[in-house]
């Protein structure tokens, strides 16, 4: 565990008598009280299941089209949503514009609105000429796989482009300044100084982007529908489950996605440490 | 070498003000200057990462004030260094060779050449993070001479070091200048430090050349108060000018009358300020066996008590009370401090020759 804290972020710890060790005490509560809430209910997940339902999910054949559906979807979602959040947070962090103020409070819009109203909104863009249009084409997406990425997308690229702009903030202008007197045009600046610092922050926002995709419902239900083998994804497996009685199968998916989130967030965070 | 003509340039509530300056083929500048007189924004504007509003900056015969920085031609070394931390000091060394047009066989060996003159061959594979203040130093300065440039720009590339590393380093910038021969614009705050490397020397004060010339110049002959106190002047004065023959008669506030060469038709009247360095105000214990020496004409001698006495280590400064309004400070060199064995409250008279009294302009 002490390796997947940062330098940065682990406290130093000076010499202190006993009000620095209450101090410290009550700040480690919350982290306690914390945990001990998700541990909680997810023992109660798990208490009410039962092995056979955890059979039942891992060998039904909906459950797996569900399962690689999601990831499959939720990765794309990763490599769309970032092919944007970096020139978008790099545009936004080094560039003023017209319109500066208002492009930044948009890319908020997502994160700040319920997800569901992007699954409506896509809803009725469809109907609308353009939409009809992009449809007529052949580029399918009401109650497609491709609505799920459009879904996904739309609703996650926000977080990794919050975390793209933070990133390249924190990203020492003068370092590309340099490299400019040293022979480098500003794109050049960008590909060899700026991107490979940016590093980490592309890893949080590729991860912030698959957690938010990863889990998402509402506007799924509403977009793309739930159809077994087709734009079943296991957030609204749960719900389908869930819906028609099977709790116990239900909490079963559920804890899988738990499971594969924690596996996926894990081995990121280790891959950093171990970089570093 | 660097020609700046007319420059202007605002960023947030700062201004550089029709700034001009020139500095020679081969010569070690320093623009000297407090905190927020705008020597880093100014430094900015002749790399081309400010794009100036007015005024035109030529670099060795060729104007490029619209030009993008990668081709000014320059070696730029930003404050704190700036060095790439994803990049050996190797690849931070190698960086700007790329975009010349050289064999991979001769980058190589002009990066091992430039680390070996910057003296950090033994730190190739390490990562900026793992070296001290010094050595991030000459990693920087090596990084922006590789690229062999015409002009090398530093901003106050001695500044994060100790008082110690502060003295090596600029001995070896000094000797980096003189093997690369590049014209180099130096940036700093500290007076020593420009004492220590610059051939020429100008002050900046908000956005403005204040005076430009040599260190000696400068420091003997500052142009009026801002430059006096900036560079230590020591006995800063006021008082009455009256012009007297061939001198001008200065009798300052404390009542103590001084002269100086009358140097222009006009000289100046009424309420100046002047001023007498230190090391040039000469002092004798006063004994009962004291004789005076002979003193060129129009020298001020006054009697006064020392009231204390301060060691900087190679030089002593002596604070001696003239009058109940008049101190004067003496530096001494250790040798004329011991032979001069005074303590404080010893009686002294002090002598000013006309030649070391200086009337400032007013700012």
């Amino acid at each position: 565990m002490r390796r997947l804290l940062s330098s940065e972020t682990r406290a130093a710890n000076p010499v202190g008598g006993l009000r620095s060790r209450l101090f410290a005490a009550s700040m480690l509560l919350f982290v306690g009280l914390f945990t001990l809430c998700w541990v909680a209910l997810l023992a109660a997940d798990v208490s009410y299941t039962n092995s056979r339902a955890f059979v039942e999910v891992l060998t039904a054949p909906e459950t797996r089209a569900a399962l690689w559906l999601s990831l499959w979807t939720s990765a794309l979602s990763v490599v769309i949503g970032l092919v944007f959040a970096v020139p978008m947070g790099y545009a936004l962090s080094r560039y003023r514009f017209p319109g500066h103020a208002l492009v930044d409070s948009i890319v908020d819009l997502p994160i700040l609105l319920p997800p569901l109203i992007v699954g409506l909104s896509l809803l009725v863009f469809f109907r609308t000429g353009v939409g009809q249009f992009i449809e007529g084409t052949g580029l399918r997406f009401v109650f497609q796989r491709r609505g799920i990425v459009l879904c996904q997308f739309l609703v996650s690229a926000s977080f990794g482009i919050r975390a793209m702009k933070l990133c390249f903030d924190g990203i020492d202008v003068r370092l590309e300044h340099v490299a400019m007197t040293l022979g480098a045009t500003r794109a050049g600046a960008f590909w060899r100084v700026a991107l490979p610092l940016a590093r980490r922050g592309i890893v949080a926002g590729g991860i912030l982007i698959w957690t938010r995709a990863f889990g998402l419902f509402g506007p799924l239900m509403i977009f793309v529908g739930s159809v077994r083998k087709k734009t079943e994804v296991l957030p609204t497996m749960i719900y389908l489950e869930q819906s028609v009685g099977r709790l116990e199968v239900a909490l079963a998916v559920a804890l899988l996605m738990v499971a594969l989130a924690t596996v996926a967030l894990v081995g990121v965070r280790l891959l950093i440490a171990r970089e570093r | 070498m660097i020609r700046v003509d007319g420059l202007s340039y605002s960023v947030g509530g700062f201004t550089l003000r029709d700034l001009s300056l020139h500095v020679r083929p081969g010569e070690y500048f320093v623009l000297l200057g407090p905190s927020g007189a705008g020597k880093t924004v100014f430094l900015e504007c002749l790399c081309g990462l400010n794009p100036i509003q007015n005024g035109r900056i030529s670099i060795a015969g060729r104007d490029v004030t619209r030009l993008e920085p990668r081709h000014r031609g320059i070696g730029y070394l930003p404050q704190d260094y700036a060095l790439f931390p994803h990049l050996t000091v190797r690849a931070n060394i190698r960086f700007g060779l790329r975009y010349q047009d050289h064999a991979p066989e001769a980058v190589d060996r002009q990066v091992d050449e430039v680390m070996k003159l910057a003296g950090v061959a033994h730190l190739a594979d390490r990562l900026p993070q793992r070296l001290s203040g010094g050595e991030k130093q000459r990693v920087a300065l090596a990084r922006a001479a590789a690229i062999r440039p015409r002009v090398m720009l530093l901003d106050e590339p001695v500044s994060a070091v100790d008082e110690e590393a502060r003295d090596r380093l600029c001995r070896q910038l000094k000797e980096l200048h003189a093997s690369t021969q590049a014209t180099t614009l130096h940036v700093c705050h500290n007076f020593a430090e420009m004492l220590a490397v610059a051939d020429r020397v100008a002050v900046i004060h908000q956005g403005q050349i204040v005076q430009a010339g040599t260190p000696q110049e400068v420091l003997q002959r500052p142009k009026n108060l801002l430059v006096a106190r900036f560079v230590q002047a020591g006995n800063l004065l006021s008082g009455q000018a009256e012009a007297d023959g061939p001198w001008l008669r200065l009798v300052s506030s404390g009542g103590i009358t001084f002269r100086t060469p009358r140097s222009c038709a006009e000289p100046p009247q009424g309420e100046v300020a002047f001023m007498i360095r230190p090391e040039n105000v000469h002092l004798f214990k006063l004994q009962p066996e004291f004789a005076p020496p002979g003193m060129p004409p129009g020298t001020t001698t006054l009697e006064g008590a020392v009231r204390e006495i301060r060691d900087f280590g190679d030089a002593v400064r002596v604070a001696v009370a003239c009058g109940p309004a008049t101190e004067l400070s003496v530096s001494l060199g250790k040798k004329e401090f011991k032979a001069a064995a005074v303590s404080p409250g010893d009686r002294v008279l002090l002598a000013v020759a006309p030649e070391d009294v200086h009337v400032l302009e007013n700012a």
